[in-house]
């Protein structure tokens, strides 16, 4: 009797919990991954690519590993629209060249660029518009600290921190000193680095020089250090002013003085030019030494530019880190894939680490981003780099 | 002080010897040749780029001579065509625009921002003095501009061909109609400067940022210098080059106006055309 009565209901409620069981799970199934309007994705860059400096590797290597993912079918299905603007130095230009991507193209996200003055120009105009740049290659100080931009490189400030405490730590130079050449709005920043650098050695600076020109004879420079007494010198100079200063200590016959030198100087062609010096000269980098053919945590990104036909440099490996992030955190976003939900994944996300730096990438929704701080020292010895620190120089954060 | 005087005299013996060039062009075919640095920095490139291909280094230094003269040449060709009776100004205006052109044509072809190994063509030390190193360099461009100075100087007061430089130099019109051949001796005056600035710049760039664009702004302390010798007189464009680098060196130390260091050639030049236009009345300046 019962039975009778309990099948109908019983199928009753088997029915209904089975729809609503489906019901319940249907949604999560179709929610699950990104989703495009049109297919594409559209991601910017804003690039110093003519003019006085040429950062066009950084964008390329990120465009190439976006076609690869566009040849294995996307994320997703949704194709990857990536725009490569040139602001040529000029803040007019810049300026313009943000308003294309983000107002005309009505981009989701800024991802590789690589220009000396886009962040210092168009970050509070990002932030504005609720777009955030994954910076291929920070040069200016508002790279560091604006909220709408987060540099994959680890950048001249904290780097000029960081070698100083390698050669504090590692070298153990006592009397250390830094001469930079200083343009737009950099004085202040270099100037923290200098005083971060003295809070975590506990040493103080031996001389600090802000005055070097850009152009001009360096010999009464070299003179300055080693008639001060120094023991290392850090240069931030870029690569004929890197050559032109070895040279002027080898001219000048300077012996006992550690040349120290920024990412810039971290080039196949330095080392070819320099290669008869007999002056220590050594570099930070700001990703895994790219002259290390054997190193594993290049695989990946050899691979992946050879295949595309690019140079191997290092500006590539922070097109190549960029990209790569981007393409982690486009994954991870459910649902529609719009400026909001791009910048709410970012906001949102967990660190990453990517083989290529030694501390995580990390957006997140602080005012500043100076997530990379990681390097390993590079020595100029025979004609070519050799690594001298296997495990990463990682730099704590300042206390205060 | 005196090291710091001292450190700044590899430079002045490369402005010396810029300057004397832009002054032997000025004076024979009055042309204010802004290109004169960048013209030495083409040939520069030239040999360090035939050496790199394996050329052996005599060979490519006379190519790269060579070029740089055909060059210049080139340019003087191009002055010459189409700008002869053009005022000075103009003149001037043209070769800062074949300047710019030849920056950024140099700048693509030698790689940009990226050095080259420049071969030094006089390595080694000569002497040291009060604590600074005076490089072989350094002394040979020194040489060469007094050297170059006296050699000019002789040639155009006791030869003929001289003579007759110096009078398409002052007249050029009058020259052409007694038969002097102008288009010759003009085309031969742009060969040598070109020449000259080529072998001057293959001597110093090792010492200063080995690219093209560096290696071309030599031309403002050169002309600094050349102004000095109020764009006549070679002696004083020597003794004005080296006393320019010297200034350099001492400014370097002077803590308050190493800032200022770069300025120190456009003050000189601004002094000199103030000084130079001193007699002349308000109404005629307007």
């Amino acid at each position: 009797m019962k039975m009778r009565t309990w099948s109908p209901v019983a199928a009753m409620a088997a029915l209904v919990a089975t729809l609503t069981w489906l019901g319940g799970v249907s949604p999560a199934v179709a929610q699950s991954g990104p989703t495009c309007k049109d297919g594409a994705i559209k991601v910017g860059a804003v690039s110093t690519i003519t003019g006085p400096a040429d950062f066009s590797e950084v964008p390329k290597a990120a465009k190439a590993v976006f076609d690869q993912a566009n040849a294995k079918g996307g994320i997703n299905g949704c194709k990857i629209d990536y725009t490569i603007e040139d602001d040529k130095a000029d803040p007019q230009a810049a300026t313009q060249a943000a308003r294309d991507l983000v107002d005309n193209k009505g981009v989701a996200v800024l991802t590789g660029s690589a220009s000396l003055l886009d962040c210092a120009v168009n970050a509070g105009f990002y932030a504005r518009q609720g777009v955030l740049s994954i910076q291929g290659l920070g040069v200016d100080p508002a790279c560091y600290n604006s909220p709408s931009v987060s540099p994959v490189n680890v950048g001249p400030y904290v780097l000029s921190t960081a070698v100083l405490y390698y050669a504090s730590t590692s070298l153990k130079l006592d009397k250390l000193c830094a001469f930079f050449i200083i343009i737009g709005g950099t004085q202040e920043a270099y100037k923290q680095a200098i005083v971060n650098w003295e809070k975590l050695s506990g040493k103080k600076i031996h001389l600090l020089d802000l005055t070097m020109p850009i152009q001009g004879d360096y010999t009464p420079f070299i003179l300055k250090a080693r008639d001060a007494g120094c023991q290392g010198v850090l240069f931030n100079h870029i690569e004929p002013g890197v050559v032109q200063l070895v040279k002027t200590a080898e001219a000048q016959q300077i012996k006992g003085i550690d040349w120290l030198f920024l990412a810039p100087a971290y080039t196949e062609q330095v080392a070819k030019a320099l290669s008869g010096t007999t002056q220590p000269v050594y570099a930070g980098t700001e990703w895994e030494p790219f002259t290390d053919v054997k190193s594993p945590a290049n695989k990946d990104w050899r691979a992946a530019l050879t295949a595309a036909g690019q140079p191997l440099t290092a500006f590539t490996q922070g097109g190549y880190e960029s990209a790569t992030i981007l393409i982690q955190v486009l994954k991870g976003i459910n649902g529609p894939v719009t400026r909001a939900s791009v910048t709410k994944a970012l906001h949102d996300m967990k660190p990453i680490t990517n083989s290529l730096v030694g501390t995580p990438y990390y957006f997140g929704p602080g005012k500043t981003h100076d997530s990379s701080r990681a390097t390993k020292i590079v020595k100029l010895v025979n004609g070519k780099w050799n690594v001298q620190t296997p495990n990463w120089v990682i730099l704590p954060q300042p206390k205060g | 002080m005196l090291t710091s005087a001292l450190a700044g005299l590899a430079a002045g013996g490369t402005y010396a010897l810029l300057g004397v060039c832009a002054v032997f062009t000025y004076r024979m075919v009055a042309v204010v040749n802004f290109t004169g640095a960048a013209i030495g920095a083409a040939g520069t490139f030239a040999m360090v780029l035939l050496n790199e291909q394996g050329v052996p280094l005599p060979a490519a230094v006379a190519m790269g001579i060579a070029f740089g003269a055909l060059i210049s040449a080139l340019i003087g060709a191009v002055m010459a065509r189409w700008f002869a009776g053009a005022s000075a100004q103009t003149k001037a205006a043209v070769t800062v625009a074949i300047l710019v052109g030849m920056i950024a044509l140099g700048l693509r072809i030698t790689g940009g921002q990226h050095p080259h190994r420049l071969p030094e063509l006089f390595p080694g030390a000569a002497f040291s003095l009060a604590g600074v190193v005076i490089t072989i360099a350094a002394t040979v461009s020194i040489l060469l501009a007094v050297a170059f100075t006296t050699g000019a100087t002789l040639f155009l007061r006791h030869t003929r061909a001289g003579l007759q430089l110096r009078a398409l130099s002052e007249h050029p019109m009058a020259a052409e109609l007694t038969g002097i051949r102008t288009r010759l001796l003009t085309v031969l005056v742009w060969l040598v400067s070109g020449a000259a600035s080529s072998l001057a710049l293959m001597i110093v760039a090792p010492q200063r940022a080995p690219n093209f664009l560096s290696l071309s702004e030599l031309i403002v302390p050169a002309f600094a210098a050349a102004l000095l010798g109020f764009l006549r007189n070679f002696w004083l464009t020597v003794a004005g080059g080296i006393a320019l680098g010297i200034l350099e060196g001492v400014a370097s130390n002077l803590v308050s106006l190493n800032q200022y260091r770069a300025g120190v050639p456009f003050l000189i030049i601004l002094a000199i055309l103030l000084w130079a236009q001193r007699g002349a009345r308000w109404d005629e300046i307007r």
